[in-house]
């Protein structure tokens, strides 16, 4: 239990991910930079478990995946956001506020 | 499974090279980005590479992650856990044998014999609704079941509401002439509306029409697909043309459609090939009804076949019937001492009836071969399954789930399966083609069974009912497995795995239980058959060789010129080298029923309103010494019995108890077809014979008589046309059948053979059900034994290797061999007693099953239980005493070392 970087924030990954790509869509190394940048380096997990987790939601249907020329011209895998994806998204975003919010109160109230 | 991931698991699998490609080609490309980004940080190059595979984590592992989540990998599993069932089964090459050939032998009996009982008993007959037919018998004292006359016909057409319509036929054999080879086959004389009454149309051509059907009508034909074929190569044109029969020219009108059979030609004598029109005149035979069963009347002559009507059952029909009888009765038309009766026989039970019982009990008993075989298959893998508890325990460790390791061993178990349903294919593949080989080809539609795809489906089906069934055990065995527990146990355990033996023995008690059951069916009917076959049918059927001769009326206009055929035949056969002597009888014993012919015997009144009947055997002379009838008193019929000369008569040991109540017989006068007083000559009795069994060898005997071709044309004016030649000889009388083709032709090459048997082979068939039965079942007692002393083996082996350690002790401590011997032998022998108690008295529950079948022999035979108890406990003493005495050798200091 000494690493902060714990298995909630893996269990969150997915959200992230989605969150990531509803702004723009991106290949994996590009998201796993972003999650570094904006997190402040929290999730600066083994860049690898994002794979799996990008696996995951292509089976689910919340993103898909294609190839193309990256910006240095060569070819890339990049993912974007499905419509089922994006809807997935807002009911994760509205669960974790919930449930954020409340283990806040807890915090400030108890 | 939602479809998306159905697709992706299939997409998985299909393109997974190149899924496998790309992703190793998406993360190449973050390692690069990753490096590059670290050098732009200002990271040495040479160590960015590496800080970025560091930072990214073991790329196989995620590899193997993303496989993973794609889907696909259960089926990519399932594949890798099927090659390492292939592989570890073929690492215990020995089991996986044993195991594959048990399911084999299971699978394929019971296959074997669901393609028989399909053929013989779920293939509906080749009628259109046979459900709806039924074949119309009339029977009296003494005859359980015989013809129509037509005046009964007439009376059930019109007065039987239940038949919607009736037909009648009989049954003859015609010479097929006009080719190079003559040719006798069976034929039937057919009421214009057979066809119809059975619903079946000519494929070629069309049926008889009633105005062909009348006395003096037009010489027509309608012949079988299979003479079509086989005479004259399926030639259309034929149809509409003319054949020869008897040497005389009928138009041919049609063909019939292949496998058509009339009800009566699914024994043994084959098919009828040529139909005829029966020609019967109703202002000639049309009588009153009855009492057409006066003796000599001779008019019941006819086969009958009815349509139930729309709704009416068969029962039905036998109580209008019966009736209608007992109304003939009381106006005085039927003679109530006569005892008539009319009744049905469904056309289904008329064909099956005699197999129906014996192959459902098989049916039964092959479904316990394979429950023997499940459970030894399941027996084997727990032993296995003992033996990997350590290999599984630490699978679980590595964090196999349960769910996995069950699959694994489905797999395994399902593997097997398919081995087995292999084996059993090829097993039932040889089991049908036996069966067709081995003469028993004389029950009804039995011959034609045969292996087809559907039946390679049931097999299939099977097996993976076998799968499951085997496959239950060893998986339980999985979810009592406790990895810490297995893990902390060393190898060695003083006497472990008792619990775990406890379902072994179970299913060994159960295997030798059914065991017990098979094998004392098997017993009773090999008693039964001893029995038919130690009945003294009173003739001797060794050595006899017989074949079928007719003697047209076109080419043998007179009885002389028949009797006189008949001599020179029979003296040129017997100059063949090894006849020890020859005749000819019209209707050989046990191949065809005889019925009778009214007499009048000096000194003998029957009751009133009774005939004097007599089974008629027409004979040539030296035709009663080939049959091997064997003489009482007086003697035997001789060259002297001809046209000319006193007539002779001999007679059966029942007509003499029957009609002359002890006297003696010799010179009695007898006259055949009529009341005393014709003008007839009378025969006298020269010699008594043996009463003979002729319609079966349980048959009542009734009053018989003999007597020549020659003097049967004198008195009461007969000429037999159609007579068996018998031959004995001392030697293989199969031997003689080509030399005697030989001098038949040299004696009129116009006359076709048929119907070449010898005596043995007509017995042989005669008990062609029981026997049947009784072959099959001992096979299948013989595997069940079998596979039950593999059982005890194996446990006891089981038992012997788990208590190694326990015996080598005491051997140390000084316990005489015998003593370990008999500790091994103990449980093994337990299971078998317990087996056979309850095996017993599930055998006293199901044998009477058998009881339509057996002869001579009780269900509950006490002798036949004994010998049963005694043999499986020997075959289970010595599967025992195999891996016991290996308890008695264990050297005392392997143990101590610690092997």
């Amino acid at each position: 239990m000494a690493d902060p970087r714990s298995d909630v924030l893996q269990g969150t990954l997915e959200m992230l991910i989605l969150r990531l790509l509803s702004a723009e869509t991106s290949h994996g190394w590009g998201l796993s930079f972003r999650l570094r940048q904006v997190s402040g380096d929290v999730f600066d997990v083994n860049q690898g478990s994002l794979y799996p987790a990008l696996q995951r939601l292509l089976r689910r249907d919340l993103i898909r995946a294609e190839w193309r020329p990256s910006e240095n011209n060569r070819r890339a895998r990049y993912y974007h956001l499905t419509p089922a994806g994006r809807r997935a998204l807002d009911s994760a975003v509205a669960d974790w506020r919930r449930s954020a919010g409340a283990v806040e109160r807890v915090l400030r109230f108890a | 499974m939602a479809w998306s991931s159905i697709r992706s698991a299939l997409e998985a699998l299909i393109g997974r090279r190149r899924a496998d490609r790309e992703l190793a080609e998406e993360i190449r490309h973050h390692l690069d980005l990753e490096t590059e980004y670290r050098i732009d940080q200002g990271e040495a190059p040479k160590d960015a590479r590496q800080t970025a595979i560091r930072a990214f984590g073991n790329t196989t592992r995620v590899a193997e992650e993303v496989r993973d989540e794609r889907g696909g990998s259960r089926i990519e599993s399932v594949l890798k856990d099927l090659a390492f069932a292939i592989r570890s089964l073929r690492r215990d090459a020995g089991l996986t044998t044993i195991v594959v050939l048990a399911l084999g032998v299971g699978i394929g009996a019971a296959t074997a014999l669901f393609a028989v009982v399909r053929s013989a008993l779920l293939t509906p007959l080749p009628y259109e609704n046979p459900a709806g037919i039924v074949t119309v018998w009339s029977a009296w004292k003494d005859v359980d079941r015989t013809w129509l006359s037509y005046d009964e016909y007439e009376a059930w057409q019109a007065e039987i509401p239940a038949f919607a319509s009736i037909a009648l036929f009989a049954s003859g054999a015609v010479n097929l002439t006009g080719g190079d080879q003559p040719e006798r086959v069976r034929s039937a004389q057919v009421g214009a509306d057979l066809f119809r009454v059975l619903g079946v149309t000519p494929i070629r051509g069309r049926g008889f029409t009633e105005d062909e059907d009348r006395p003096g009508g037009p010489a027509v034909a309608v012949i079988s697909h299979e003479l079509w074929s086989r005479r004259f190569g399926a030639d259309p044109a034929i149809v509409g043309g003319t054949i020869e029969v008897n040497g005389a020219s009928a138009s041919l009108l049609g063909v019939l459609p292949p496998g058509f059979k009339l009800p009566l030609d699914f024994g043994a004598d084959g098919a009828t090939d040529v139909y005829l029109p029966l020609a019967t005149d109703a202002a000639q035979q049309g009588a009153v009804p009855g009492p057409a069963m006066n003796p000599g009347g001779g008019s019941h002559n006819f086969y009958a076949v009815a349509r139930l009507a729309p709704g009416a059952t068969a029962a039905q029909a036998d109580a209008q019937l019966r009736e209608r009888v007992a109304g003939f009765v009381r106006d005085n038309i039927y003679t109530a001492a006569f005892g008539f009766r009319a009744f049905t026989i469904p056309v289904d039970d008329l064909v099956s009836g005699e197999v129906r019982q014996p192959l459902l009990v098989l049916l039964g008993a092959v479904g316990i071969v394979l429950l023997i075989a499940c459970a030894n298959v399941a027996g084997l893998l727990l032993v296995r399954g003992e033996r990997r508890r350590r290999e599984l325990a630490v699978r679980t460790a590595l964090g196999a789930g349960q769910a996995r390791l069950v699959r694994l061993l489905f797999i395994e178990t399902g593997v097997l399966a398919a081995a087995g349903a292999v084996a059993g294919i090829v097993i039932a593949w040889l089991t049908v083609a036996a069966i067709r080989q081995l003469g028993m080809t004389s029950l009804p539609r039995v011959a034609e069974a045969r292996i087809d795809p559907l039946l390679l489906g049931v097999a299939l089906l099977i097996a993976t009912l076998t799968a499951i069934l085997t496959g239950i055990l060893p998986s339980l065995q999985v979810r009592q497995l406790d990895p810490a527990d297995e893990l902390r146990e060393s190898g060695h355990r003083a006497s472990a795995g008792k619990g775990r033996l406890r379902w072994r023995q179970t299913l060994v008690t159960a295997e030798i239980a059914l065991a017990v059951v098979l094998v004392t069916g098997a017993g009773l009917l090999v008693r039964t058959v001893r029995n038919l076959l130690a009945l003294d049918p009173g003739f001797d059927p060794r050595g006899v060789l017989t074949m079928r001769l007719s003697t047209p009326s076109t080419w043998y206009g007179d009885s002389a010129a028949v009797a006189g055929f008949w001599n020179t035949l029979t003296a040129e056969v017997g100059r063949i080298p090894g006849v020890r002597s020859v005749g000819a009888v019209r209707l050989l014993p046990l191949a065809t029923d005889m019925g009778d012919w009214g007499m009048a015997v000096e000194g003998y009144t029957p009751p009133p309103n009774q005939g004097t009947p007599g089974d008629w055997q027409i004979v040539t002379p030296g035709g009663l010494e080939a049959m091997g009838y064997r003489l009482l008193e007086g003697r035997l019929l001789d060259s002297g019995d001809d046209l000319n000369g006193p007539l002779a008569m001999v007679v059966n040991r029942t007509f003499v108890d029957r009609y002359l109540g002890g006297r003696s017989a010799l010179g009695t006068r007898v006259l055949i077809g009529s009341s005393l007083g014709l003008a007839a000559p009378p025969y006298h009795i020269v010699g008594v014979v043996e009463d003979v069994h002729h319609n079966t060898l349980k048959s009542t005997i009734k009053p018989g008589f003999y007597v020549t071709v020659a003097q049967f044309a004198r008195a009461p004016g007969s000429t037999i046309r159609s007579l068996s030649l018998a031959i004995r000889t001392d030697g293989d009388p199969k031997a003689l059948i080509a030399p005697v083709r030989n001098v038949v032709r040299q004696v009129d090459p116009r006359l076709p053979i048929s119907e070449i048997r010898t005596m043995e082979e007509i017995v042989g068939a005669s008990i062609a059900a029981p026997h049947f039965a009784m072959r099959l079942l001992s096979s299948f007692g013989i595997i069940a034994l079998g596979l039950a002393a593999i059982g005890i083996f194996g446990i006891v082996s089981h038992a012997v290797a788990v208590r190694r350690q326990e015996f080598g002790i005491r051997a140390a401590l000084g316990a005489p061999p015998i003593e370990l011997l008999r500790a091994g032998l103990w449980p093994g022998l337990r299971q078998t007693a317990a087996g056979i108690a309850i095996g017993t008295a599930l055998a006293l529950g199901l044998t009477g099953l058998l009881s339509r079948v057996l002869e001579g022999v009780s269900p509950t035979d006490p002798l036949t239980f004994v010998a049963v108890i005694l043999l499986t406990g020997l075959v289970a003493f010595i599967a025992s005493f195999l891996p016991a005495v290996r308890a008695a050798r264990v050297p005392p200091g392997s143990v101590l070392r610690g092997d």
